[in-house]
């Protein structure tokens, strides 16, 4: 196996094409599933059966999908964004306790220590540079709210169908960032978010997963912050 | 090594090198979040015209009130709530829909989510929903009841 992945395209993507597959996979895994729970409440609230392709343009899917990568993105926003000043004592997840901030040029090969293979907006300045050093956060950060936005809009939709079949008013855009409903899906999903991060930061002092980037090396300390193995 | 796996795709006027593949990573980055907002806004689109398919079935309702034509009005209604119309007093929908108790007029405002539409006339709110064969008619002659839901004298 190894012989045959060596030099390949999918061994040196391995990460980005396994966890695309499975994201595609579960994608369409939710569609299917969704339909079924979605024609389910249709026969008992008297409305009409929709197919696949109708389901998945629909805003109960478009609610759903969006619900979750928000809270995905915004997830990884914070962890990016929070490592750079929290740290913690043990973790791989974690830099030294000395290195809290945003470090020295020297360090992260910035302004006069840019090296001859750093990136071209690195070697720019300016302001190329300082939107580039924060440019995975900003990205990450900016997903994040394009789909909490994406879940307002279509959560919003799928919030006055059920109002309306339920014979009450439907409400605004602003009625329903305020609701209850909206804050119902949002928090359940960030309270699993960051309950996941934090406890792989302090999992991770303990215990070891061997060959893995995400663990120390399994015979080092639990005092040793950031190595992994 | 991205860029590699794009090699052959880069759009002409985007330089080689570095650079170039910076700005084709960022236009694949905007592509992706441009993909996120469709998925919001795939809710919000075509609604102009199941608004005026959904006013014009609250409209035929109230036609038929206004005029007593009882049977037209129950072609309007789902069929559920004729049914539980129909068997809630015994008799055929025509029989038991009672025109002069409801109240009637023109469509002044309708509201479409999904598959569900409310529909304000002079005086009354009417409540729809979307079926195979077009807009049907939950609940008519429906008053507020504050935070609860309307109490309507058809398919309340």
């Amino acid at each position: 196996m190894k012989r045959f992945l060596r030099g390949s395209f999918l061994r040196d993507n391995g990460l980005s094409a396994g966890f695309g597959a499975m994201f595609l996979a579960a994608l369409v895994g939710q569609a299917f599933a969704g339909q079924a729970d979605f024609n389910h409440r249709q026969l008992v609230e008297g409305g009409s059966p929709v197919t696949l392709l109708q389901y998945v343009t629909s805003s109960d899917f478009a609610v759903n999908v969006a619900e979750n990568w928000q809270s995905e993105y915004l997830q990884f926003f914070l962890y990016v964004f929070a490592t750079v000043w929290l740290v913690q004592r043990g973790s791989p997840e974690s830099k030294p306790m000395d290195q809290i901030g945003t470090e020295s040029d020297k360090k992260q090969k910035t302004g006069r220590y840019a090296t001859e293979d750093s990136p071209e907006w690195v070697k720019a300045g300016g302001w190329r540079t300082a939107v580039f050093s924060r440019s995975l956060g900003i990205v990450m950060a900016v997903i994040f709210l394009l789909s909490w936005t994406a879940q307002s809009i279509s959560g919003l939709s799928v919030y006055n169908a059920e109002l309306i079949a339920d014979l009450q008013d439907p409400v605004s855009w602003l009625g329903y960032v305020g609701s209850a409903e909206f804050w119902n899906r949002t928090l359940q999903n960030w309270q699993s978010e960051l309950l996941a991060v934090g406890s792989l930061a302090v999992m991770s002092v303990y215990l070891r997963q061997r060959g893995s980037p995400e663990s120390k090396p399994v015979g080092t300390s639990h005092a040793k912050t950031e190595e992994s193995g | 090594m991205y860029w590699r796996a794009v090699k052959g795709r880069r759009p002409p006027g985007l330089p080689r090198g570095p650079e170039g593949n910076f700005r084709w990573m960022f236009r694949k980055t905007l592509a992706t979040m441009c993909g996120v907002v469709v998925l919001g806004g795939a809710a919000a689109c075509g609604t102009g015209q199941r608004e005026s398919e959904a006013s014009a079935v609250a409209e035929a309702f109230s036609t038929a009130i206004a005029s007593g034509d009882a049977a037209a009005a129950c072609a309007v209604l789902s069929p559920e709530t004729a049914e539980a119309l129909a068997a809630s007093e015994g008799k055929p929908c025509e029989e038991s829909l009672k025109p002069e108790e409801l109240p009637s007029g023109a469509v002044s405002d309708v509201q479409v989510w999904g598959d569900r539409a409310q529909a304000r006339t002079a005086g009354d709110v009417l409540f729809l929903v979307e079926l195979d064969e077009g807009w049907k008619v939950v609940a008519a002659g429906c008053v507020p009841q504050g935070e609860r839901p309307y109490l309507c004298e058809v398919g309340g």
